[in-house]
């Protein structure tokens, strides 16, 4: 798999799970920097849809021309790892490579380092507490879990809360030290562990 | 009949139902060279070691009829999966891998309860699971990654690989782990790195509020920075230090120096846990 086939396989399905991409992104920084990418982009994606969610029907109607355009296929027939979490997550799923084009189209990508400054500039009104653990839908996910396996609820309660305190510390660190590269690794960083509390939790606990 | 041979009778019975339920099946396959093997378990053990020749081979225990375990093959590549039927738990949804591989196979292994163990290998590794404890050992010149929610790492003696370590709240050490790229990264988990930190590469230990401690030998040739934004930080090796830091070494919370040659980089880092950098003594001596 090279880069283009991998870049048509995110858009094609909902993720770098199978094992060609696997391989192609442990052989190819250029592509796993932008699945990194990506999935900071997934875990902010349900904050978009709260904010500005259009109606269904727009998405019913886009989705409906993608196919009758013959530019998307009907997903591959898998196991679902949590259907109603899909169901409800849907939507942000498109956003992901429309997402990903657009950031290769502006050059974001490759202007990576200067990404973070912005994204601290931008949330620098707004209250780091109020937004950011209620930003990526915890409580979609722990009602998800408390459907599928009460047992595990607590667990995911407590990592939760200990992922949304490392963000909040990482992104005061920022808002103190915007000229600071290794400030911005760490929020990097506290999303990527946010991101994989959400994948596993989908991918895996919950079956 | 007296209660004890009762009691004695039930206890029987219960542990041959258990028996009878259990399943046991084997598949094999011929592979080429450097051959992709992935097992996707959602509750139970994988645990991999090499085979002598180009042969995998899986033996599998089911805990009940409540699942059941497919195996295909595509070209150079296996892939064994559980399916769970309506209604399996944790406990009658089990199966219980042993894999045996060759040497230079990446291997790819999923499992929510775990434990996850790989040894021998010198293929690429990857290992994921929510709760699995994950044990990697003798791995050379391969990649290993790792994601764990809760589970504990443990790697041993990898050398010469490209490690990356994710667990959110396991403590992860680390034991005699080398190569040109080591990260671990965790929220709440402790990281433990005993060994020398080779003699190239690029090591960044980093935990928002688990605790970071790092237990080196005198041989060991590293240029080290770490801090801790609101924990201390404690250094028990001496460093020489560096004519320039490019941020500020706040006394307690922050150190940065040499040791040796400083053919390594090592970066600890965390929010509130502590950093301890510690020189190994002779009861340490783990390689």
């Amino acid at each position: 798999m090279n880069c283009v086939e991998l870049q048509q396989s995110l858009a094609e399905n909902e993720g770098a799970n199978n094992w060609e991409q696997q391989a192609h992104l442990r052989s190819c920084p250029a592509c796993a920097a932008l699945v990194k990418e990506l999935s900071v982009i997934i875990a902010a994606a349900p904050r978009l849809l709260e904010d500005e969610e259009p109606s269904p029907r727009v998405w019913n109607s886009i989705e409906a021309t993608l196919r009758a355009e013959g530019l998307i296929r009907p997903q591959r027939i898998h196991r679902p790892l949590i259907p109603s979490f899909s169901e409800r997550w849907g939507m942000a799923r498109w956003l992901v490579p429309a997402a990903a084009t657009l950031l290769v189209l502006v050059g974001v990508f490759v202007n990576q380092r200067s990404l973070p400054t912005k994204v601290s500039e931008l949330r620098e009104p707004v209250s780091v507490a109020s937004t950011i653990p209620t930003g990526l839908n915890d409580n979609d996910l722990l009602q998800e879990i408390a459907n599928q396996s009460p047992e595990l609820r607590q667990q995911y309660e407590e990592n939760l809360r200990h992922v949304n305190e490392y963000i909040e510390d990482a992104l005061r660190n920022v808002q103190a030290n915007p000229g600071d590269e290794e400030a911005r690794r760490s929020l990097d960083e506290a999303f990527q562990e946010k991101a994989m509390l959400f994948d596993l939790a989908m991918d895996r606990s919950l079956q | 009949m007296t209660r004890g041979t009762v009691r004695a009778f039930v206890v029987g019975t219960m542990m041959v139902g258990t028996l009878l339920a259990e399943t046991h099946k084997e598949f094999r396959y011929n592979v080429g060279a450097r051959a992709g093997i992935s097992v996707n378990n959602t509750y139970g053990s994988i645990s991999v070691k090499p085979s002598s020749g180009n042969v995998v081979i899986v033996n599998a225990v089911l805990h009940s009829n409540d699942v059941e375990v497919d195996g295909t093959q595509n070209g150079n590549r296996v892939n064994i999966e559980s399916h769970l039927h309506p209604g399996a738990t944790a406990e009658s949804g089990r199966v219980d891998y042993e894999l045996l591989v060759p040497a230079d196979a990446s291997v790819m292994l999923h499992s929510s309860t775990g434990p996850l163990r790989a040894e021998k290998l010198h293929g690429d590794v990857t290992l994921e699971g929510s709760n699995a404890s994950v044990d990697v050992r003798d791995i050379s010149d391969a990649h290993v990654h790792v994601k764990t929610l809760n589970g504990p790492v443990t790697l041993s003696n990898v050398r010469d690989g490209h490690v990356e370590v994710d667990s959110l709240s396991g403590d992860v050490t680390l034991n005699g782990v080398t190569g040109q790229f080591v990260q671990v990264m965790s929220t709440s988990g402790k990281i433990n790195y005993i060994g020398d930190f080779g003699n190239s590469g690029e090591y960044r230990l980093t935990s928002h509020s688990g605790d970071i401690e790092a237990i080196i030998p005198e041989t060991t040739s590293a240029d080290v920075s770490a801090r801790s934004v609101r924990g201390q930080v404690q250094d028990e090796v001496p460093l020489q230090p560096k004519s320039h830091d490019w941020f500020y070494l706040k006394q307690g919370s922050a150190f940065a120096g040499t040791v040796g040659k400083a053919a390594s980089s090592v970066v600890l880092r965390t929010f509130s846990g502590k950093i301890h950098l510690k020189k190994r003594q002779n009861k340490d001596k783990t390689k």
